[in-house]
């Protein structure tokens, strides 16, 4: 511990407004006295100098940390879904809320009821596709997690789980144009989920396919919500990115990119039905839904 | 009453979503995890959501926003306070006897300054980053913790103290050395 023999009960004094002076909480007196002091004092001013350093370098270091890029999106779905501003005035007064309840359902009718439905799958289908699209800005655009260069055929692989072998020839095929950089299985920070992730590089962008266990959620069913009602693709603008998923017995996949929705729903219109047929290959999928797939055993390893 | 609704939901995220960035790493600096600070931050923007009718217009929506993770803050630590405290200070206190605490280097590293505040106690922890991150005025601080003003201004100063301790030792680590207060020279690196 420093210990310190002061010139005089000035500096005494003035160290004591040091804290407030650096906040700018002191009075115009105060800080007129206090400014005088520095002026005439070495040891008193290079205190300030230090102390102002700290204070800067403390904020330079904070304002560094970064919301994580999904976040924004996250809570806008999720004040979407709280809905509680609809009839905010009448907070307190229950029975209020009672009435206007019966009214809607009595007024709207089964026309309101389905157009709520519908914004609740929409909402649904918005919240899988983002798990696609968090991953891709995370770990793609965000991590750079793939090299300049393609690794080889034999690196992509020995990097993959074992089960996951036979997406790899899948993406190359339904991928044309495409080279694919990297596949590795990975995860989004704060999240236990995990994915087999691919990153390619064509057409002048960056695009993921990206492919992860459903664990109970399902892309709802319906005309007006599939982009393709046949193929059963889903497609979105998210966080700027477009992005088109499929699902399969256990599997969600996606793909990610800023191509343009037009171009990733056609990329994932060719490349769900072999996606499919590979991961329902695997053992989960003949075992049912409960049990752990080999890729989910090799993704939790990691 | 959907688009009145809409609109209504759009002028609080138009206002409140600005400052998303503020109060994750506020939450992230108390909580010291990403994903509870993530998860503080979407219930603190809920609540707002819900309480927003009782938001006076023209007054400071980033304090109410602030006021609001901070409850959302203590109500979390109480959760975690037996975890808390056996990994803090134990001589919090010991703040009051730095008369005159060593001198920073000017060497020390952001991250050092990073970790150096993880370390404060958290009721320092947080005045700290809502006065000298937040640049929040003693009052603003105040309302947003609902503790007294001279409360604010014990903390800042112990907590500052405490930091610039903390630093201090890291320095020494370094090899830097803290220079001497008086005069301000120190070792080289």
């Amino acid at each position: 511990m420093n210990v310190l023999n002061f010139d005089s009960k000035l500096c005494e004094r003035t160290r004591r407004q040091l804290d407030a002076y650096v906040s700018n909480e002191l009075l115009v007196e105060t800080t007129a006295e206090v400014v005088r002091h520095l002026e005439n004092c070495g040891a008193c001013s290079s205190e300030l100098e230090s102390r102002l350093r700290l204070r800067a370098g403390l904020r330079r270091a904070a304002l560094r940390e970064m919301p994580p890029a999904h976040l924004s999106q996250s809570i806008r779905q999720r004040l979407r879904r709280a809905q509680p501003g609809l009839l905010a005035g009448f907070r307190g007064a229950t029975w209020v809320w009672a009435v206007a309840a019966t009214l809607a359902v009595i007024v709207g009718g089964a026309a309101g009821q389905q157009a709520l439905r519908l914004h609740h799958a929409r909402q649904t289908v918005a919240d899988i596709l983002l798990l696609g699209v968090a991953d891709h800005l995370d770990c793609a655009v965000r991590g750079h997690n793939y090299p300049d260069l393609a690794r080889s055929q034999d690196e992509l692989l020995r990097r993959l789980p074992p089960d996951c072998a036979g997406l790899l020839p899948v993406v190359e095929e339904y991928l044309p144009g495409f080279q694919v950089l990297e596949a590795h299985v990975c995860s989004v920070t704060g999240s236990p989920r995990k994915y087999v992730h691919f990153i390619a590089r064509g057409e002048g962008a960056l695009l993921s396919v990206v492919l992860t266990r459903r664990d109970g959620m399902s892309l709802p069913q319906g005309r007006l919500l599939a982009a393709d009602s046949v193929a059963d693709v889903y497609r979105a603008h998210l966080n700027n990115m477009d992005v088109a998923g499929f699902q399969s017995r256990d599997y969600f996949g996606f793909v990610v990119s800023g191509l343009g929705q037009d171009r990733v729903l056609q990329i994932a219109q060719s490349l769900a039905p072999p996606a499919r047929v590979v991961l329902d290959r695997s053992p989960a999928a003949t075992n049912g839904p409960r049990e752990v797939s080999k890729l989910g055993e090799a993704a939790s390893a990691l | 009453m959907f688009s009145h609704s809409k609109t209504r939901l759009e002028d609080f995220e138009a206002a409140a979503i600005p400052y998303l960035a503020d109060l994750y790493r506020t939450a992230k600096f108390l909580a010291r995890d990403s994903s509870e600070a993530e998860d503080l931050v979407q219930e603190s923007y809920l609540e707002a959501w819900k309480s927003f009718h009782r938001f006076q217009p023209g007054t400071n929506l980033r304090a109410w926003l602030f006021t609001i993770l901070f409850h959302r803050i203590h109500h979390f630590r109480r959760r975690q306070v037996k975890a808390v405290r056996m990994e803090h200070f134990e001589n919090a206190a010991d703040a009051d006897n730095l008369m005159a605490p060593p001198i920073v280097p000017e060497e020390i590293r952001d991250e050092d300054i990073l970790l150096a505040l993880e370390k404060l106690p958290p009721e320092f922890r947080e005045v700290v980053v809502l006065a000298d991150v937040q640049e929040f005025s003693y009052k603003e601080t105040a309302e947003a913790l609902v503790i007294p003003l001279g409360t604010v201004m014990s903390r800042l100063s112990r907590g500052r103290k405490l930091l610039r301790r903390e630093l201090a030792e890291v320095a020494r680590s370094y090899g830097i050395g803290p220079r001497d207060s008086k005069t301000g020279e120190g070792n080289a690196r």
